[in-house]
């Protein structure tokens, strides 16, 4: 290993968006190795559309990203598929296979890139799945689970490869208390023990303020990254009114006028 | 990226050593994991100590490894001890619960041929039954619907007789064109031996009009739209819509069944008549090839079909179609969740269509005769 790498991410002028409508332009950062970094911004700003081009399903309008160093922008065939197995992703709904259990579904990616024995690939499933909290549901197929589980056997999976960033799009939305602040242990716990990287999408407060190293915010309105540092001090000394009032869970100004 | 890979068991003060070192990840604790085994089956009655100091970094699988070498069955005396592992990752290792991977999961044993007929015979009985209840639902919505003109989304019939209808007609006229060059072809080879070729007309007309125009069109339309209608209403079961629908107080067989109910109604008697036209052109081209003028067979048509012809077909037409679309529609309904639930349900719908057109056009045919049509 050297001593000297490349950030995790890197986000260079990337601007992303559908067509004519454009979400954001030129944003620039980067995500360093270890660190959690959450993306947030209210709902419709971008986030997971974010995610999507850092991944790699979606085409960015203009820039670039790189992962290790290395564009995943331009990246095509077996290069593109090797550093997108450096990352780990959970999606929004889970996106577990259906036809598989639960298991299954954690052990896919151990049966189709390593050639490790059948009960050793079961056990490091069932080893992510109880980290979840998942075991008791080993067996089940994804249409019988609620939609907290399948977000969590989705962690579950996107661990299975060992990628060394974990992306996880709206982790704890949906999960219960004590799930959601079990989870948030986890991410921590594999943080500090197995030196995960993980950009996070959300927008639970709770759960940003307890795992967050760094925060970057999203803003639909001006297109733009509108805030990025630690959450605590952007919610206590940030000069832009709308990145205190998304830390401090205030409503908007009520007015009479029509914004325009 | 592996600098340190000295996984292979070595003999140290007469103990059994594995060595541990370097990164383990998925992609290399494969072998590391299968020697490390081996050596604990060469000793089954010898402690085996696991030197972890150089490990480096270990991923999912790295710790499903030293959690599966910490608490292998072994017997007494012979235990595996793992020494100097970093204390975070011990920490790790040992926040599973061996007690929590005693219990294995197991599916529920394979029934017998006799509990599997029985079964089979009890849920085709049960979907019979729910057809026919569905069938009652669809009739009262309909008659409703008459009494209660604005109660129909018209908007959605429209729409839905687009897509069934207008933008079905080219496969519909491909299909009704070789039918009738294919009857009229095979027809005239055998006709030609016994110097009968002009009835060939009346044959191609009677067949495509009276059976091939609605039995074909019938087809396409279930392959076509029948699955089409089975996957749409599933997917909004599958997406909870059905559910918001009924939670508005809306019936659901009136807002989702009800528009392409009509729809289907209405269009596959005017494909059949589209595929009836093209099929007997089709007839007529073939016919030019034995000596049959356009005239001639023009003349010989009208002799030899009259509107009872095209009117039983109509009135089958019509019977398909609001059937293949209730089918259609009840598999849609009883979506069970997932993606694989959808494509069952299309398929199930093109099986079930399928058999009854055939039933149906069998009973049709069973009753013109009776009533002399």
């Amino acid at each position: 290993m050297t001593t000297e790498r490349a950030p995790a991410i890197s986000v260079r002028n990337l601007s992303i968006g559908y067509g004519k409508r454009v979400l954001l332009e030129k944003a620039s950062f980067d995500v360093h190795r270890g660190e959690i970094l959450v993306i947030l911004g209210g709902s419709g700003s971008g986030k997971s559309s974010m995610m999507k081009n850092l991944i790699g399903l979606y085409k960015p309008l203009a820039g670039d990203a790189l992962i290790d160093g290395q564009s995943i922008v331009t990246a095509r065939g077996e290069t593109r598929a090797q550093l997108q197995r450096k990352l780990g992703v959970m999606y929004q709904s889970g996106a577990l296979f259906g036809s598989l259990t639960t298991l299954e579904n954690v052990r896919f990616p151990l049966d189709e890139f390593t050639d490790m024995g059948m009960a050793e690939k079961n056990l490091t499933a069932r080893m992510l799945l109880r980290q979840v909290e998942m075991g008791h549901a080993e067996a089940f197929m994804p249409a019988e689970l609620s939609g907290g589980m399948l977000k969590r056997a989705g962690i579950a999976r996107a661990m299975a490869l060992g990628a060394d960033i974990l992306m996880l799009d709206e982790p704890s939305a949906g999960l219960d208390p004590i799930t959601a602040a079990n989870l948030d242990r986890t991410i921590l716990s594999l943080r500090e023990n197995l030196g995960f990287t993980f950009v996070v999408v959300t927008h639970e407060l709770t759960s940003i303020f307890t795992i967050a190293d760094r925060a970057v915010m999203l803003d639909p309105r001006s297109r733009s990254i509108i805030a990025d540092g630690k959450p605590a001090e952007l919610r206590d000394h940030s000069d832009d009114p709308r990145v205190r009032q998304f830390f401090n869970r205030e409503p908007d100004a009520i007015t009479t006028k029509v914004e325009t | 990226m592996n600098n340190a890979q000295q996984h292979d068991a070595q003999h140290r003060s007469g103990i059994e050593t594995i060595v541990l070192g370097g990164r383990i990840t998925a992609q290399t604790v494969a072998p590391i994991w299968r020697s490390a085994l081996e050596t604990l089956s060469r000793n089954p009655n010898r402690p085996i100590r696991v030197d972890a100091t150089t490990l480096e970094h270990v991923d999912s699988t790295g710790l499903a490894l030293l959690f599966d070498l910490q608490h292998r069955q072994r017997s007494p005396g012979a235990e595996v001890q793992i020494e100097n592992l970093a204390p975070n990752l011990a920490g790790l290792v040992e926040s599973w619960d061996p007690a929590d991977f005693v219990q294995t999961y197991r599916r529920p044993a394979s029934i017998g041929i006799a509990e599997q007929v029985g079964r089979v015979t009890a849920a085709l009985a049960a979907d019979f039954k729910e057809m026919m209840a569905f069938l009652g639902e669809c009739t009262a919505a309909v008659l409703h619907a008459v009494r209660h003109r604005r109660v129909v989304r018209w908007g959605e019939a429209i729409a839905v007789a687009t897509e069934a209808g207008a933008n079905a007609l080219p496969i519909v006229l491909l299909i009704g064109f070789l039918m009738g060059v294919i009857i009229a072809f095979q027809t005239a080879l055998v006709a030609r031996e016994f110097g009968a070729v002009i009835f060939v007309v009346n044959g191609v007309g009677v067949a495509m009009l009276r059976e091939l125009g609605p039995l074909m069109t019938a087809i396409v339309f279930a392959g076509r739209t029948g699955a089409a209608f089975a996957a749409q209403i599933g997917t909004q079961k599958v997406n909870e819509e059905v559910n918001a629908i009924v939670t508005f107080g809306l019936d659901p067989v009136r807002f989702l069944v009800l528009p392409r109910l009509l729809a289907a109604a209405i269009v596959v008697p005017l494909l059949v008549v589209f595929a009836n036209v093209v099929g007997i052109f089709g007839g007529a081209m073939v016919m030019l090839g034995f000596d049959v003028s356009f005239i001639q067979y023009y003349n010989q048509l009208l002799t030899a079909v009259g509107p009872a012809d095209l009117i039983v077909g109509l009135l089958k037409a019509f019977v398909f179609g609001v059937v293949i679309a209730a089918i259609g529609c009840r598999r849609g309904l009883s979506t069970g969740a997932g993606a694989a639930a959808v494509g069952r349900a299309a398929t199930s719908t093109v099986v079930t269509s399928i058999v009854w057109i055939v039933v149906l056009d069998g009973l049709f045919a069973v009753l013109i005769s009776r009533l002399n049509l």
